[in-house]
């Protein structure tokens, strides 16, 4: 028994460091001056600390920028594929629509999340150039609310069919409109799996790559992983100020995600495993 | 009285027509976003600008059939995606049924393990650049430190290491995911099976081969599914990483697409191939529920 507890102890903390030390060396990085980044053996945790490189990022180059592009762009997009999505949601679990097209249509907007990004990414570049709305936020903008809508109306289709019906009835009878009813009784009981829902955007809007490489190029539109990805493929890397907008990048996503770890497998599989 | 019959049936259609003017933004922006995009796609990948003009031609896929490039780019995609998915299935396994059981420190373990899995791809990429460096990453200088020859683990510029390394990468960011939804499902399991199997005298193998794996087979299935599906289309870490090299040893489709469209401005060629790619996931996915509803 003691033994096969030793040996189970053993396993989750080499897991644990697998998972943690990658990143943690990443964070000494962006806080190494550049001789200590260098040095022959790693240096894990006795060097002298300095902010220089997040200074170089932040505020001598453009990071600040790309950073509030990317703040702006996930906070606008997660609104609206909040709003259409759960407008959607709402109507696709109260109400029995003709020849089971509640159920064809909740279907086959889980199908187009399932397009791999490459597939969309060619013809909306086509389609935003002849718009003229290649390197504007607007363009991600539009882009990343199409993209979340699918995963906002299937999590909050969950969350809707956990509230019982009896009780919006009661506000039916009571003289409430159904919209009435929706916003007033529906929605504060489901708030929180909205906020899960809304968290959920927002970190898949924060870390979205691809569409936003192949819309955005110039420094007054492009977001942080675009910044950060065109830095690390020029030929003289500069390894502290890529560390430091890397962990910048990261830290707002790791505070949500701690924050919202009970929904976290509900969201990552579209509410298909309800954690 | 008529007035208000009037009323109640005009309040009745409104209540009919409510659910389609609710959806109908959500269908209007994925009509517009995923589909017309899709119809787009499929016209340029037939059509060919030549001297006399654009004419429509099979031109693209003739050209996609006898291309090794996109043959090798699939060719490495698949076995990528085998390669990493096996990881990250077998590991994530394990890690759920060590840690289906009341010890100490749980939360703490399955809050650690959420940060590969949330970090934005980009950064994953930094990451493990840093790690990989011949020359001062930490993972040759650890190796180093203990007295292992590192001369030869170029990583990123070996062909063959390199291939190991953006698997390797794949497995440290999902491998948490596996295990936390083959965690939930373990959990959603009742306890009587195993007092069953503990009565019939089964052993622990056969209590898992009988009990645990056929009760955890959606669970399995659904993140197999997800998992495959995101593995053939990887595309941000490896971009980072490797760039498809050196040369062209971890090309993947989707970045040998991206080349056709943004590096040689060749959008129906891209468009052909991003099809095919397109028809592959739509045959894996269905071949996976299919499993899924054949059990359920």
């Amino acid at each position: 028994m003691k033994r096969t507890r030793i040996f189970r102890t053993g396993w989750l903390v080499l897991a644990l460091v697998a998972a943690l030390a990658p990143v943690y060396w990443m964070l000494t990085i962006s806080l190494k001056t550049e001789v200590d980044q260098f040095a022959i053996p790693p240096k894990w945790f006795s060097f002298t600390p300095t902010l220089q490189h997040y200074t170089d990022a932040f505020v001598t180059r453009s990071f600040g920028q790309y950073l509030l592009t990317s703040a702006i762009v996930a906070v606008v997009s997660t609104f609206f594929a909040l709003l259409i999505g759960t407008l959607a949601a709402y109507a696709l679990t109260r109400f029995r629509l003709p020849w089971n097209l509640d159920h064809k249509l909740s279907l086959w907007i889980l199908s187009t999340r399932m397009f791999p990004a490459i597939v969309t990414a060619v013809p909306l570049f086509l389609m935003m150039r002849d718009l003229r709305l290649l390197n504007t936020k607007l363009a991600l903008i539009i882009v990343y609310t199409a993209f979340n809508l699918p995963f906002v109306v299937w999590m909050m289709r969950g969350f809707f069919a956990e509230v019982p019906r009896d009780l919006e009835e009661a506000a039916l009878v009571d003289g409430d409109s159904r919209l009435g009813a929706l916003v007033r009784v529906v929605l504060p009981l489901v708030s929180p799996g909205l906020a899960a829902t809304a968290v959920f955007c927002l970190i898949v809007s924060w870390n979205e790559f691809l569409f936003a490489l192949v819309l955005t190029q110039t420094d007054a539109a492009m977001t942080l992983p675009v910044g950060i990805a065109g830095r690390v493929t020029q030929y003289e890397i500069k390894w502290g100020v890529m560390s430091a907008a890397g962990v910048v990048a990261m830290m707002p996503i790791l505070v949500f995600a701690l924050a919202m770890q009970r929904y976290l497998v509900r969201g990552l599989s579209l509410g298909a495993v309800k954690g | 009285m008529p007035r208000s019959r009037r009323f109640s049936s005009a309040l009745n259609r409104r209540e009919l027509l409510l659910p389609y003017l609710l959806v109908a933004p959500a269908l209007v922006v994925l009509l517009a976003l995923s589909i017309y995009p899709l119809l787009y796609s499929i016209t340029i990948s037939l059509q060919q600008e030549t001297p006399a003009g654009v004419v429509w031609t099979l031109g693209h896929f003739k050209r996609l059939a006898s291309d090794n490039f996109f043959r090798t780019a699939m060719v490495h995609t698949f076995v990528f995606a085998a390669a990493a998915l096996t990881c990250e299935f077998l590991l994530g396994l394990g890690l759920a049924l060590l840690l289906n059981q009341q010890i100490r420190g749980r939360g703490l373990f399955r809050a650690s393990l959420l940060v590969p899995m949330m970090l934005p791809t980009v950064v994953v990429g930094v990451v493990w650049r840093l790690m990989l460096n011949p020359n001062f990453g930490a993972i040759n200088g650890t190796l180093k430190q203990v007295g292992i020859n590192t001369e030869s683990l170029t990583w990123t510029a070996s062909p063959r290491l390199a291939f190991l390394a953006v698997i390797a990468v794949d497995v440290w960011q999902w491998t948490p995911f596996v295990f936390l939804v083959l965690l939930a499902g373990l959990q959603a399991i009742p306890q009587e099976p195993y007092e069953a199997a503990l009565i019939d005298g089964s052993s622990r193998w056969q209590t898992f081969r009988h009990v645990t794996l056929p009760l955890l087979k959606p669970a399995i299935l659904i993140v197999l599914l997800l998992r495959t599906m995101d593995l053939l289309r990887v595309f941000d870490q490896i971009f980072i990483l490797t760039e498809g090299g050196p040369g062209f040893a971890t090309e993947m489709i989707s970045l040998y697409i991206y080349r056709a469209a943004f590096r040689f401005f060749d959008f129906g060629y891209a468009a052909a191939m991003s099809f095919v790619l397109l028809a592959v996931t739509n045959v894996v996915s269905v071949v996976y529920i299919r499993l899924l509803q054949a059990k359920a």
